[in-house]
């Protein structure tokens, strides 16, 4: 996957600049400091510290309602912060950032658009090109990469809307790859995709996160949770814990997150 | 009369040749723009733009300003006030640019009818007046059209993603507010060249129609963007052509051009046809069974070689 390289990352996406600081720089930093959400006078996130830093796979775990997409919203800029703040490598951020790449949970796209594979994933190439010029060989052939990546290159030149939902989601996935950020937060990748595509995904994350990029993603998938992610975030409209999948998932957090309904199959897992 | 004689006699007529050259802008501009318009599912916002224009015209016209300011100052006022009434989350944009429309045009009737020449501009505002196009209106028409299509050009990429995925363009950073507002202004630009050919009543069809038609020809936007320009183009010719020897009012033969060319392209576009893809299903119909049992095979030996797949199938048989 020569993307995925970063000698020829850095050659075919010069102006990149979040993959080329965070190849020097393997301690990006993203946290949220006494973050809080409202709605009106709705809360949905109250007084939430976090710190992310390179090279980290992260889950966040909560029922519904808990907070798992604001947070992701919140992180990315899309949401702005009622309190507290967002912090980029130590400078606090107000709105949306190139280094950070979000990844919705079923993207709202209009699915009969005339728009091929392979140009939705060029979308991810931004910034740095000639108005006029048209995408060159290499972006092309970048771009191909990605999709190849998550296994969608045979489809290159069909329209979107004529995929499955798991195909779709792996394109949209290969354009966050072509946007080259240092951070990547992903509302619910494991839901509705099939067991090759979560092999693949997690096989990406792992990739990801030897280049030193920060991977956050919000889960209901509890075992997924434990295997494949460094570190586990229990939300519950508060941070209910935060470490280890090891330490955060025990019977106790996970009662107090969700209360009783959830614990019971899954404290024979932990046992 | 020979074929030729018949086509060239019109362009005896110094009108007819301004005439021509008229609508084969307007046709090549809000063909181009209508192909955004009709993906985003603005045909109202269009129709509402066309008319809220008019007061601006109107009123250029009693202070004897230039009617391409006042039509795009009323066009803007418009656009921003439409965001302001969403502001409150309780009406939906097409409550609120029903609102303003209907408002705005009101406005403009009730202005116009203090002028003594009433009658007469308010047919011309409403149909267009295309056999009155003067040198000067044809060279800002080119002018303004051109520089619509420059900037479309332009700024392709970011029209295409705000129409495909408002949410990518946002997390990207792109401000969708000032990229709605940079595509209203393009698409009144666009509405303003077409009011005195046209009038404002069936500039809606020229946005709509040939767009509409491309659609239903291509799956790739850069080859319906070019389609929907022909046939625009193509409509415009073909519709002054009727209007000279059937004596129908201009505009309206445009347009029914127009409808003929989209009611054959939904009949018979070769992957979307009404009629076609019935035939293709019924010549298909030689062979039921393979309908029935699709046959599989290929994909089911995909996903058990898929790599990701495999180890968890071992690993489920050496537990087990």
């Amino acid at each position: 996957m020569a993307f995925l390289a970063p000698s020829t990352a850095s050659a075919s996406l010069p102006s990149a600049l979040s993959g080329a600081a965070s190849e020097r720089l393997p301690k990006t930093r993203l946290e949220a400091c006494r973050l809080g959400i409202h709605f009106g006078d709705r809360s949905a996130l109250e007084a939430v510290d976090l710190v992310f830093s390179g090279g980290e796979a992260v889950s966040i775990l909560g029922p519904n309602g808990a907070g798992k997409s604001t947070l992701l919203k919140a992180l990315s800029g899309m949401l702005l912060p009622t309190h507290g703040e967002i912090r980029l490598d130590g400078q606090p951020v107000r709105g949306c950032d190139r280094r950070v790449v979000y990844v919705p949970q079923r993207s709202a796209v209009d699915w009969t658009f005339p728009i091929s594979v392979l140009d939705v994933a060029l979308m991810g190439i931004t910034g740095h090109r000639s108005r006029l010029r048209p995408f060159s060989a290499t972006e092309r052939g970048t771009a191909r990469d990605a999709l190849a990546a998550v296994g969608m290159d045979h489809l290159a030149r069909v329209q979107i809307g004529q995929l499955s939902g798991g195909q779709q989601q792996r394109v949209f996935l290969a354009r966050a790859l072509l946007q080259e950020g240092g951070i990547y937060l992903l509302d619910e990748p494991f839901t509705g995709v099939d067991v090759p595509t979560q092999g693949l995904l997690v096989e990406l994350f792992d990739r990801l996160k030897r280049r030193g990029r920060i991977i956050v993603y919000a889960t209901h998938d509890l075992a997924l949770a434990a295997t494949s992610s460094d570190r586990v975030v229990l939300l519950n409209r508060r941070l209910v814990a935060d470490g280890t999948p090891a330490a955060v998932l025990t019977p106790d957090h996970l009662r107090r997150a969700f209360g009783g309904q959830a614990v019971v199959p899954f404290s024979g897992m932990t046992a | 009369m020979s074929g030729l004689a018949w086509l060239v006699e019109p362009f005896a007529h110094g009108f007819m040749v301004r005439a021509t050259l008229a609508i084969f802008i307007v046709g090549i501009v809000c063909g181009v723009i209508g192909v955004f318009v009709t993906l985003r599912g603005l045909a109202f916002m269009g129709d509402a733009l066309a008319h809220a224009i008019f007061p601006g015209v109107v009123i250029a016209f009693v202070l004897g300003g230039n009617y391409l300011v006042g039509a795009l100052v009323a066009a803007t006022l418009v656009s921003l006030g439409i965001g302001v009434i969403g502001q409150t989350g309780r009406l939906s944009n097409d409550t609120a640019i029903g609102v303003l429309f209907a408002g705005a045009f009101a406005l403009g009737v009730a202005i116009i009818s203090t002028q003594e020449t009433f009658a007469r501009d308010v047919t011309g505002f409403l149909f267009g007046s295309i056999l009155g196009v003067g040198r000067d209106d044809l060279l800002l028409s080119a002018a303004i059209g051109l520089g619509v299509l420059l900037l479309m050009l332009l700024f392709r990429r970011e029209l295409t993603t705000v129409a495909f995925d408002r949410t990518f363009a946002a997390s990207v950073g792109m401000n969708l507010w000032a990229w709605d507002q940079l595509f209203l202004l393009l698409l009144s630009l666009s509405i303003v060249v077409s009011l005195q050919t046209v009038g404002n009543i069936l500039v809606l069809a020229m946005l709509v129609t040939p767009a509409a038609t491309a659609r239903l020809l291509s799956d790739r936007l850069p080859v319906a963007l070019g389609l929907a320009a022909l046939i625009g183009a193509l409509s415009g010719v073909a519709g002054l052509y009727l209007s000279y020897y059937a004596a129908f009012a201009s505009g309206s033969s445009v347009v029914l051009v127009a409808t003929a060319i989209f009611v054959l392209a939904l009949l018979f576009s070769p992957k979307a046809g009404l009629v076609t893809t019935r035939v293709a299903r019924w010549l298909h119909h030689g062979h039921p069974e393979r309908d029935r049992f699709p046959d599989r095979s290929d994909e089911i030996a995909d996903y058990a070689s898929t790599p990701a797949a495999s180890p968890r199938l071992d690993g489920g048989m050496e537990t087990g």
